[in-house]
């Protein structure tokens, strides 16, 4: 029996060691620090007892310095042997860094953990760090004495605690004048309306919070190129999600819109020009308060940016016809996310027209003769004004001088603009008078080139009789010489 | 008694015309294989009286000025009738006077006909060739355009090339340090009122000496004898042959002013770059051509100083033939002046047609 207990000792002895062993670590002597200050009742010793670094052995000495092997106290906290005690802001970072920064350590390759030191140094976080020793650091966000696992619920960097935790600071207006003042405060109270917000509050941990758009430590401003929420990284952003078809299957909602975006009017502006103008997923869904438009809203939405197209349907009979139907505006005909550029072929009913989705060329139908109107008054635009150009060039190859015609033609695009934007009245006579100057402008053009194309013919013509004559005179002048020659010679 | 012999006697009875009679019926021309070149001294005449008359048209409308040279050019060959006429007319006139001038130089020069005693025509027809260009280089600049405005910078950049002179004169002709509004009212002062007066001087004693001196006999006359020279009598014979080949020239005028019109081109934009392989206008591509070939340095020199002297000398040098052309007071032939003028024709036109691809 002995000999069995024996072999069960040295059999846990050696499972202890494999243990340590496997973890990498190393057995420690007692941490007087904590004994001590658990014993004086300090909550900071408490709250270290349910700390992730506690249980996984960093010691009080490893973050704050000292001698944690002696029990006086002058001994253990002597500067002499790195005791550093509160450490000042500034260099709380630097503090975590050691394990969770570009420096290799025992720690760092026993929990792989990140290179988050750097990131959060560079952040807009880091930044504010070194203009203020009240910016934010490590433990504004992980909580000081009680860092817990960020996958635990309690945790407040957790996905349902995160915002909140952002919020301590984004939503104080007196803390943040001193870093921004420019930097709205109401986010989090936008985030609570948004679909994200409100799935989030119910305890569902996928939809966005803060920190899937704007990154965890390595956080830029949005204007820096490299944020993932300047205006040209959004729909990318977006996308992490909302192309995910997996992980947006529970939402039941269509995961095609960064696709369609990317094809549309507004993603190539933005995406392939580099036009910065040109509207992102936020600039119709709101950033933080982000949800589709209502179909009552839609119009409203889009003219923000088309404020005439927007006044102009406001105003028309199909407002109301629409609003009936619960139809959502602009985007019946131009779409939602794949915005076409838009073409005078949408009118009519041509294979290409939108106005046949709802409409029929047929005498029942009264909008018909409106809608063939508005067809023939921007053809006869766009018809006249390539005719005139056609024209010019013409004249223009012969060597005349159309200059002034071919510069008058510029006009006609704000014209035609305007003819196209009045479209959105759906009032053909609206859109005669809105092309009426550029009708104006492209018959003038054809006058004047076909005017020059006479003068140029003209000329030909009036060489042609100088010519003659001057040769004329020159053939009676050599019969002249030759008169004349003949009479000296005799 | 006609009309016409009835105003001369009117007018012979005022002012004694008896002189131009003597003149008109005993002046004679001599007649041989070579005396078509002759007539080159007529056309660039006539030349010159088209550029009198269509450069007082264009004065009507045209306005210097930064802001107004292109803009009052562009008026009169859109807006003023028969403007582009005038215009296209008085460019292509200046061209062909410029190879009119250039033919008679050297016609006059393989003939020998600067040699004793026609020197001071010859110098006076030197001088009439220099203002010619001056004209050409002055008149480009006036309508203000991209290619005439770079042209001219680049043609006056070259001669403030030359050292110690060269900035001093350059600063003169630019009216300042670069080409501005204030060169164009220069060059057009150059153009409208100090170039005509002083070549109608010129032009009027290099007739007189002509006239005085009577037509040069070609060289092989020398050694025949007064029966075997054949000549022509200079009125009406000669003088209606030049009206005929002036006629012939205004045709081709006409013709080259309507089928190819002068291009106006695009203002001038002193803050653009200078256009790609801008080149200067033709009669002066063979000098800007040469150097290009010149190396950037030669012999401590450098190398457009060296090509622009030896222009210059060459310049001078042609300037002087009569001087150094050693033979001439003896009268004999002289093969060098020969293949000298055949060395310069020749270079002249190889390096222009390299000059022009």
């Amino acid at each position: 029996m002995k000999m069995i207990r024996l072999l069960l000792v040295v059999w846990c002895t050696f499972t202890l060691f494999a243990v340590v062993g496997a973890s990498g670590q190393t057995m420690k002597p007692v941490d007087k620090c904590l004994s001590c200050h658990t014993d004086i009742g300090s909550d900071e010793a408490t709250a270290y007892m349910t700390d992730i670094h506690y249980k996984a052995g960093v010691t009080c000495a490893d973050c704050h310095g000292g001698d944690p092997t002696v029990e006086d106290q002058d001994a253990a906290m002597n500067p002499k042997k790195g005791y550093v005690g509160v450490p000042k802001p500034s260099s709380i970072p630097e503090m975590c860094g050691k394990c969770h920064g570009s420096e290799k350590s025992t720690f760092k390759t026993a929990y792989h953990l990140d290179d988050v030191m750097d990131e959060f140094l560079a952040s807009v976080h880091g930044r504010a760090l070194s203009q203020s020793s009240k910016g934010p650091t490590c433990i504004s966000c992980h909580g000081i004495h009680n860092i817990l696992d960020i996958n635990s619920v309690k945790s407040p960097v957790y996905p349902t605690n995160v915002t909140k935790t952002c919020a301590k600071c984004h939503s104080d207006p007196d803390y943040m004048k001193k870093f921004n003042p420019g930097l709205p405060v109401d986010q989090y109270e936008k985030y609570l309306t948004s679909v994200h917000g409100k799935l989030n509050k119910a305890g569902d941990p996928k939809p966005a919070t803060c920190v899937s758009c704007h990154s965890n430590h390595l956080i830029r401003s949005v204007k820096d190129p490299r944020s993932p929420v300047y205006p040209m990284n959004i729909p990318r952003t977006c996308a992490k999600c909302h192309s995910d078809k997996s992980y947006m299957a529970q939402y039941n909602i269509p995961t095609n819109q960064y696709a369609d975006y990317k094809q549309s009017v507004h993603g190539i502006a933005l995406l392939q020009n580099s036009d910065l103008s040109a509207p992102a997923c936020n600039s119709c869904h709101g950033n933080h308060g982000a949800v589709p438009p209502g179909a009552s809203s839609v119009a409203s939405v889009c003219g923000t940016c088309h404020q005439a197209n927007s006044d102009l349907f406001d105003k028309s009979v199909h407002r109301a016809a629409f609003a009936k139907s619960n139809l959502p505006g602009c985007v019946v005909c131009h779409s939602n996310h794949l915005v076409r550029q838009p073409s005078d072929t949408m009118i009519g009913f041509g294979p290409e027209s939108v106005c046949g989705k709802c409409h029929k060329d047929v005498p029942t139908d009264s909008a018909a003769s409106s809608i063939l109107a508005i067809q023939a008054t921007l053809d006869s635009l766009t018809v006249g004004r390539t005719d005139a150009e056609s024209l010019l060039g013409h004249a223009e190859q012969l060597g005349m001088d159309v200059s002034d015609a071919s510069y008058s033609l510029k006009d006609v695009n704000q014209s035609l603009v305007e003819s196209r934007v009045q479209v959105h009245s759906f009032n053909a006579s609206l859109v005669k008078s809105a092309a009426e100057p550029g009708l104006k402008i492209v018959g003038n053009a054809q006058v004047s080139a076909l005017g020059e194309i006479k003068e140029y013919y003209f000329r030909r013509e009036g060489l042609g009789v100088a010519t003659l004559i001057i040769t004329a005179l020159a053939v009676l002048l050599f019969l002249k010489i030759k008169q004349i020659e003949r009479r000296s010679e005799k | 008694m006609d009309k016409t012999s009835k105003v001369f006697r009117w007018i012979d009875k005022r002012y004694d015309l008896g002189i131009v009679e003597h003149f008109a019926k005993e002046k004679r021309v001599p007649q041989f294989k070579g005396s078509f070149w002759y007539y080159f001294g007529g056309v660039s005449l006539f030349l010159f009286i088209v550029q009198v008359v269509t450069g007082i048209l264009l004065l009507m409308y045209y306005q210097p000025g930064a802001q107004s040279a292109y803009e009052s050019v562009r008026f009169i060959v859109t807006k003023v009738q028969f403007g582009w006429l005038i215009r296209s007319i008085h460019s292509w006139s200046a061209n062909l006077m410029i190879l009119s001038v250039v033919i008679h130089m050297f016609s006059v020069y393989f003939t020998k006909a600067f040699r004793t005693p026609r020197e001071l025509t010859w110098y006076s027809g030197f001088i009439l060739l220099a203002l010619t260009l001056t004209f050409g280089f002055s008149g480009y600049l006036l309508p203000w355009n991209t290619l005439s405005y770079f042209a001219t910078k680049v043609g006056t950049e070259i001669v403030g090339v030359v050292p110690i002179i060269g900035k001093p004169i350059m600063e003169l002709l630019r009216n300042g340090s670069d080409v501005t509004t204030a060169t164009l009212t220069r060059f057009f002062g150059l153009h409208v009122a100090v170039l005509p007066a002083l070549f109608t001087v010129i032009l009027g004693a290099h007739l007189l000496f002509i006239q005085v001196q009577g037509i040069s006999e070609p060289e092989s006359w020398k050694d025949l004898p007064e029966s075997k020279k054949k000549h022509i009598p200079f009125f009406p014979n000669f003088v209606l042959r030049d009206i005929l080949l002036w006629l012939i020239v205004l045709n081709v005028l006409a013709i080259l002013a309507v089928f190819f019109p002068w291009e106006l081109g695009h203002k001038a934009d002193p803050f653009a770059s200078a256009p790609m392989g801008i080149k200067p206008e033709w009669y002066f591509l063979f000098m800007f051509q040469s150097l290009k070939f010149f190396p950037a340095k030669l012999a401590m020199i450098d190398g457009e100083v060296f090509g622009i002297s030896l222009f210059g000398i060459a310049g001078l040098l042609w300037f002087l033939v009569p001087l150094w052309d050693s033979k001439t007071s003896k009268g004999k032939r002289n093969k060098i002046i020969n293949y000298v003028g055949i060395g310069v024709v020749l270079y002249i036109i190889i390096l222009t047609v390299i000059g022009a691809r």
